[in-house]
């Protein structure tokens, strides 16, 4: 979304307009819905959280100053909520569940592979910690850039990017038996 | 170039963010252990990349919106349960000053003259309303009975 219909949509939300905060619930739901999904442990309170989210931003528009993109803004909501949410349903998830590694037979193709895969590439996710788990939710989410990373997070650029690289690092080193 | 050197750039490669140079590509050619680093990096972005994203549930603006009405609701009558609090209280410290003032101005007998008064009115008022008690207390319940359900539907509705 361009940075003058953000602002025009924060001042339709400002002024109470009819619709205007229907259209920012509309418009930002599936970020904000992903994020939260991907970067809890346990995704069951994503949609809790992701109302959370909403609520948040409703009582800050009046204190909205603008000097970031409403975007940004809105990352940094979710990515407070998600630091805020992890004491909570964190628990720690062993990549070698008795049903996780379960013992495919010969005949077995390479879907059921990628799917073991995937839920040990989730079970890997779990393990980072909070911080890395939001960089790894957000970067691979369409339209998250680092730069609105760095601001929704208040880290500097090149501490984004290298806790990514760590954060990748650490997940090809749990994976490292799968992925042989 | 050791393996070190080359480890710590193998997410950037994996990830197109950095082109390998002559060393470190020569050095990915010939290192065994570094080249299958390099694959499995690259098929940790893969799967990262392709990870499902998960979409909200079909209600979920009228949801969030419904719950924002509830909250702001929920503080409004906040707000207008301290508002009555003060004026009650305002309302009782008024009372209390001037009975402290009538009290010692020497007004008492003024004041017990027109507490006098004020009791006649009064009886004479209840036993002109008494006949028409039950209607009142009627009129009453069913006024605390709309309310009561006004108050139930708004909470339900927003």
């Amino acid at each position: 979304m361009e940075p003058d219909r953000e602002r025009e949509l924060v001042e339709r939300c400002r002024r109470g307009e009819v619709g205007a905060f229907d259209e920012l619930v509309d418009r930002y739901k599936n970020l904000v819905f992903a994020m939260i999904h991907r970067t809890l442990p346990d995704p069951s309170s994503a949609d809790d959280l992701a109302q959370d989210v909403f609520l948040r931003i409703h009582r800050g528009l009046p204190y909205f100053r603008g000097e970031a993109r409403l975007s940004t803004w809105v990352y940094r909501i979710v990515v407070n909520v998600c630091m805020q949410d992890r004491g909570r349903g964190a628990q720690s998830v062993s990549l070698d569940d008795a049903n996780a590694r379960v013992s495919t037979p010969a005949a077995a193709d390479r879907h059921a592979n990628d799917l073991e895969l995937r839920d040990r590439l989730e079970k890997a996710i779990a393990q980072l910690p909070p911080q890395q788990r939001v960089l790894i939710a957000a970067h691979y989410l369409r339209g998250v850039q680092y730069e609105e990373l760095a601001e929704a997070m208040n880290l500097p650029l090149g501490t984004v990017k290298n806790q990514l690289h760590r954060a990748k690092r650490q997940l090809r080193m749990l994976l490292e038996t799968d992925l042989k | 170039m050791t393996c070190d050197d080359v480890q710590n750039a193998i997410e950037l490669i994996a990830a197109g963010e950095m082109t390998p140079d002559a060393e470190t590509a020569s050095h990915l050619a010939a290192c065994r252990s570094c080249a299958a680093a390099l694959e499995a990096a690259r098929r940790v972005d893969a799967l990262l990349r392709q990870r499902p994203i998960p979409a909200p549930p079909a209600q979920f603006t009228a949801r969030t919106l419904a719950s924002i009405r509830r909250a702001r609701w929920r503080n409004e009558q906040m707000i207008d349960w301290g508002f009555n609090a003060a004026l009650a209280f305002v309302g009782v410290a008024i009372a209390i000053g001037v009975w402290i003032v009538v009290s010692r101005s020497g007004f008492t007998f003024a004041g017990n003259d027109a507490l006098q008064l004020f009791g006649a009115g009064l009886r004479t008022f209840l036993q002109r309303v008494t006949p028409a008690l039950p209607i009142y207390a009627l009129a009453t319940m069913l006024l605390i009975t709309a309310l009561g359900i006004w108050w139930w539907a708004e909470r339900d509705a927003i």
